[in-house]
């Protein structure tokens, strides 16, 4: 083996993934840094005004309701994904062919554009045609009816079911491959042991998959961060700013106004805060490892 | 180890007042998991049977099956909604980022698995950082990105992001399929004789097509389904991807249900189809996509 081949194979091997990883990702995120600090319309000179467009967004109420619905949204999907997939793998987790057709029932949203199901659930939620306020009031729960989507009070809480419903199938799945991956031995000693039903599940089965549902729950906060489509499709952030992510709020105010500058400083935003969300929720799976 | 398990008797718990509460738990959970499967499934029988539906059906019987059946729906949605051509800029974009991405991130897995080089851990790090950053904070300054290199408006906009995004998480999954291969084989291809980029093309790509099934599924749904990307690059009526083009006409035939509901059905065909029939590599793939290790 020629070393000087191998160098040079080496090189222009990874040279194309480099270059365009560098190019449209990191390059991109750099950038948005950088215009931070520039009043920019997008055309034209960009002029230099330090953080004041920080301070703008740090002012501005949007901004803080975008956060809380992303926390919102996190909080939803932590304490409604999470639950729901592992009951669903407790019940669901043998290989015959009923369990096998609810599980590839549960994942099918997975696999269908955001779009789609934004617009199924735009139907579901409709004030006179959707089917949601259809039963209702089929059950005789009139009061009930409510305008889903368009209550800026309770339109981002009508986003929650969507938003768990098309992910449950991905955390099921990681759920059941974990249950199915327990040693059949430890299924044995707890017949022998005569340990069996809710105790077993609570002091044999969960402790063993905790490590999975620990990676399950960084995923999924990392995941409920990238809620655009849904919103975007549901109600554009709408109404009245009520249902504003940051992701929607910095497409908003980009691209509806023309303020590029403003918009790479929410970028930047959103950046450091996923990784400050990221790297607290590794942080806290690490040291809870550690105490145990 | 299966004999054992079926051999052994079954615990004190199995008699008497047990079997009355294990029979009721029993009961719960069927309740629970056929509530949950009707939950699940129903938006999709609701989009399907509405989308056999006139007008008027679809107000009066929201739940109930089609009056007459209105297989004309679909040859309407069809026609006047530009399906076709979104069809044919999805394949081209999905196909043309999902080849890229292959051939790309395999041939720089080969390498971050199979050679001792300086700087080689720092290399991989830089690549898997990039699972962290969330999409759509690029999606400003990828869209002045565009525009100064003229590439708004062509399918590149769409091919190069997709591809971008989609390299993190394929290097991770060929590297760590790549690493487990044993050294042998390469000694063994040195000693007949075949170069490197041999070694790539006939021994290591073969060698690691489950991996790379993981990665086309990831990467040919991403494409596919992605709708943020299309939304910004993409102004052009003619370049629309299937998702842009749904939501433009579901904005403009916003009160022909069946229609719009016709033109969805369409739309999700391929992908269920495919799901149909690779149901377990795609839920197999798409996991092992998210996990990551």
């Amino acid at each position: 083996m020629n070393l000087l081949q191998n160098r040079r194979f080496i090189m222009t091997g990874l040279a194309p993934a480099v270059i365009l990883y560098a190019l449209f990702v990191f390059v991109p995120v750099i950038w948005s840094a950088y215009y931070g600090f520039f009043d920019w319309s997008g055309i034209g000179e960009a002029s230099y005004i330090g953080l004041q467009n920080y301070a703008e967004i740090w002012r501005d109420p949007i901004f803080w309701r975008a956060l809380k619905n992303n926390i919102i949204f996190v909080l939803a999907s932590v304490f409604g994904q999470i639950p729901i997939a592992l009951v669903l793998a407790v019940l669901l987790h043998k290989s015959s062919l009923l369990h096998r057709f609810l599980r590839s029932a549960v994942f099918l949203p997975m696999v269908l554009s955001t779009v789609v199901i934004g617009m199924i659930w735009q139907y579901i939620y409709h004030p006179q045609i959707g089917i949601l306020n259809f039963l209702l009031n089929t059950l005789g729960l009139d009061s009930w009816r409510l305008q889903w989507l368009s209550d800026p009070v309770i339109a981002i809480y009508s986003l929650v079911p969507p938003l768990i419903w098309s992910f449950v199938g991905l955390y099921l799945i990681i759920f059941v491959s974990a249950l199915q991956n327990i040693p059949s031995e430890i299924h044995d000693a707890a017949k022998i042991d005569g340990v069996s039903g809710l105790r077993k599940l609570v002091s044999i089965t969960l402790p063993m998959i905790k490590n999975t549902v620990q990676v399950a729950i960084i995923l999924c906060i990392s995941g409920s961060l990238k809620s655009f489509d849904l919103v975007f499709i549901m109600t554009k952030g709408g109404p009245a700013h009520a249902t504003e992510l940051l992701a929607t709020y910095m497409y908003n105010s980009t691209f509806t106004t023309y303020r590029y500058g403003f918009g790479s400083a929410i970028s930047t935003t959103i950046v450091i805060i996923s990784l400050l969300l990221i790297g607290t929720s590794q942080w806290l799976a690490s040291r809870k490892k550690d105490a145990v | 180890m299966q004999t054992a398990t079926t051999a052994a008797k079954p615990g004190p718990s199995g008699a008497g007042a047990g079997s009355i509460v294990r029979r009721a738990g029993q009961s719960i959970f069927w309740l629970i998991l056929t509530i949950y499967g009707i939950l699940t499934l129903y938006p999709f029988f609701w989009l399907v049977i509405s989308a056999f539906k006139t007008n008027e059906d679809f107000y009066s019987r929201p739940f109930g099956l089609p009056e007459i059946w209105r297989w004309d729906n679909f040859s309407h949605a069809w026609a006047s909604s530009r399906l076709g051509s979104a069809f044919v800029n999805s394949i081209i974009v999905s196909l043309g980022s999902l080849v890229l991405t292959l051939f790309i991130a395999a041939l720089a897995s080969f390498i971050l698995a199979r050679f001792q080089f300086k700087w080689k851990g720092w290399m991989f790090a830089f690549f898997v950082v990039g699972m962290l950053i969330p999409i759509h904070s690029t999606l400003v300054p990828l869209f002045i990105l565009m525009k100064q290199m003229s590439l708004l408006n062509t399918y590149w906009a769409l091919i190069l992001p997709y591809t971008a995004f989609a390299l993190p998480t394929a290097i991770f999954v060929l590297t760590a399929y790549l690493t487990s291969i044993p050294r042998d084989i390469e000694e063994a291809s040195f000693i007949d004789g075949t170069g490197l980029w041999g070694l790539f093309f006939r021994i290591m790509l073969p060698m690691s097509l489950p991996a790379l099934a993981t990665v086309t599924i990831l990467s040919f749904l991403h494409a596919w389904n992605d709708f943020s990307f299309a939304l910004v690059f993409i102004n052009k009526t003619e370049l629309k991807t299937l998702p842009l083009a749904i939501a433009n006409f579901a904005d403009g035939y916003q009160t022909d249900y069946g229609l719009t509901l016709a033109a969805m059905t369409l739309s999700v065909i391929p992908t269920v189809l495919l799901y149909l029939l690779f149901q377990e590599q795609m839920m197999k793939g798409m996991t092992a996509g998210a996990v990551k290790g």
